[in-house]
């Protein structure tokens, strides 16, 4: 490692729900010099806020936690930082290397081995992976099932709207607007991502720009020649293409 | 619908046996005297194939009238009327039957002579349904002590599959890994501390490790394992995670199976206090309600926590192992009440 290297400290976050965990890897951390400690959270929402204020090199994050669990937490988060995860669940190793961690740390781990994951971080560090939402969305909630709530930040604000409660989505440049109980809200993300991950019974891609809540629908109608929309619970009226319509027709 | 109705195979071969017996009452007939063969034989046998179905009535009365649930003198008369009536019945049958054969003139004058088979007919029909309920009665007795045999190897097996599953829950892994973290942290923040919760973890496992599926315990002693638990869950929670109990005092004595809040409490803790930012209140109450324990237990959780799959299962487990230690004495009933999870439960108190 260079001299001046060394004199710029790893910033690290500590995510863990249990006081005591947090207080394990501060102590084992002692150890290190060239880390150094931003912020310790306590649950999912905090920790997307530290992230984002204070864009950290290297996370040690839980897995289960209240509100956001640790994938969701990473899904949230932009720049994504260096990731070490600490769980008492060897089930999500897999899916902690679909979202490119730097390692994952079965609880209860030794110095040693805390040692090793740090080298790991050390050694990545600056090459930054970014891995996909679907792959960070299929890891944070696990792997075949659909998507069953939609996480968006504002700031450093985190909203979690199950996706029941949307009545559609609607594609705009590089984000996709998520309409859901009178709001209108944003996400960076494709809808082809969405449509992909949520369950295809429920959402049904009408136009190319339109991904919509089956359950929304009051009706669908014909308003020119070969032209269709369907209306909402509440008025809305939104385009159907061609192909939109022979997809809603498979599933009325 | 009666046993044999449904195969066809032992209808066949239920009904081959009353030829014989059909067979066997023509010649009887014949001997006594008043009947050619021929005639016997027309007449009779029909008439028994008639009443093989008649006699299987029986099956319905041995049923309703299960030896062991009734008197003596109520199984005495029943039957008795039941095989008066029966044979009445056919032999007005039989009647019709001798009616309608005499119209053909091989069989002039049959029924001119059927009142003086009446007595023969009428005893052997009183004493072949007889017959049939004591096969009846022999049937049910048999089948019993297979169905019997049947349940109590499945409720082995449902005890076994509990046992293993409490074991699995008791010693969930998870729960076990988190408290050694915990644990290990501790040793250098609080020697004393981590002696303790060792100590805790110790019991814990010792205590649970030794129940068995149907070890019945009383309700003090399973608070007191589910303490030991909490204690270890405390110290990773703090104070998160706040208990309030109220046991009345005359519960404590009932007899309750092993291990059964143990789940219920675990759920309380990992899909209800784990969720929550600032933790929550698990309240456990007892009573005692006419000889009935009536436990109640309350969570505070997050409406709106993701759906997980472990969650419906350690409730439906308790309820299979109450219906199997209880059947329809004990009951389980749960609510969703979104800022709380509600347990209810009622078992009768045995005490000890």
């Amino acid at each position: 490692m260079s001299s001046e290297k060394s004199l710029q400290k790893i910033r690290a976050l500590v995510i863990d729900d249990e006081e005591l965990a947090r207080k394990l890897v501060r102590e084992y951390l002692a150890a290190h010099e060239e880390i150094e400690i931003v912020a310790e959270c306590t649950n999912g929402f905090e920790a997307v806020k530290a992230i984002t204020e204070l864009q950290p090199d290297l996370i040690f994050l839980d897995v289960q936690m209240p509100k956001l669990n640790g994938f969701e937490v990473l899904e949230l988060v932009e720049p994504r930082p260096a990731v070490i995860f600490t769980t008492a669940y060897d089930e999500y190793a897999l899916r902690a290397f679909a979202v490119h961690a730097v390692d994952y740390l079965l609880k209860p781990f030794s110095a040693e081995r805390f040692a090793e994951a740090l080298q790991h971080a050390q050694n990545l560090l600056g090459r930054e992976p970014v891995a996909p939402f679907t792959e960070l969305a299929t890891a944070a909630r696990g792997s075949n099932s659909p998507l069953e709530r939609i996480l968006i930040r504002v700031g450093t604000e985190v909203r979690v709207i199950p996706v029941g409660k949307i009545d559609y989505f609607e594609a705009q440049d590089d984000y996709v607007a998520i309409k859901a109980l009178g709001q209108t809200h944003l996400k960076s993300v494709a809808l082809a991502e969405l449509e992909r991950n949520l369950d295809a019974r429920r959402f049904v891609r009408i136009h190319r720009s339109y991904l919509v809540n089956l359950e929304r629908i009051a009706k669908i109608e014909l308003y020119a020649k070969d032209s269709r929309r369907v209306v909402l619970n509440d008025g809305t009226q939104l385009p159907v293409s061609r192909a939109g319509y022979s997809r809603l027709q498979a599933l009325i | 619908m009666h046993p044999i109705l449904a195969h066809r195979a032992k209808l066949a071969l239920y009904l081959a046996a009353w030829l014989a017996l059909a067979l066997l009452l023509a010649a009887l007939t014949m001997l006594a005297g008043n009947l050619s063969g021929r005639e016997a034989f027309v007449f009779v046998v029909p008439l028994m194939l008639l009443y093989a179905f008649v006699c299987l009535s029986t099956w319905y009365l041995c049923r309703a009238f299960a030896v062991e649930r009734s008197g003596l003198v109520q199984l005495f008369s029943v039957h008795v009327l039941a095989a008066l009536s029966s044979a009445g019945l056919w032999l007005f049958l039989g009647k019709m039957w001798a009616e309608t054969l005499a119209r053909f003139p091989w069989f002039n004058g049959l029924n001119a002579r059927f009142p003086q088979n009446v007595a023969l007919l009428a005893g052997a029909a009183i004493l072949l349904f007889w017959l049939m309920t004591v096969v009846h009665y022999l049937f049910i007795a048999f089948e019993n002590t297979r169905n019997i045999e049947k349940s109590l190897l499945q409720l082995q097996l449902l005890a076994r599959e509990a046992e293993l599953q409490n074991l699995k829950a008791q010693i969930h892994p998870h729960f076990l890994f988190n408290s050694l973290h915990s644990l290990s942290a501790l040793t250098t923040i609080d020697a004393i501390a981590a002696r303790e919760m060792c100590l805790r973890l110790s019991e814990f496992l010792r205590k649970s490790l030794a129940m068995k599926a149907d070890t019945r315990i009383p309700l003090a002693e399973e608070l007191k394992l589910l303490e030991n638990y909490l204690a270890i869950e405390r110290v990773r929670f703090g104070m998160r995670l706040q208990v309030e109990k109220h046991v009345d005092a005359e519960t404590e004595r009932c007899l309750v199976p092993a291990l059964l809040l143990q789940p219920l409490m675990e759920n309380a803790v990992n899909h209800g206090i784990a969720h929550l930012l600032e933790g929550g209140v698990i309240v456990l109450d007892a009573q005692k309600r006419a000889e009935r324990l009536e436990i109640v237990l309350t969570n505070s959780c997050d409406p709106d926590r993701p759906p997980s799959r472990g969650e419906g299962m350690g409730l439906q487990n308790v309820s299979k192992r109450l219906a199997t230690l209880y059947g329809s004495n004990a009951a389980i009933v749960w609510e969703d009440l979104a800022e709380y999870f509600h347990v209810k439960m009622v078992l009768p108190c045995g005490h000890v």
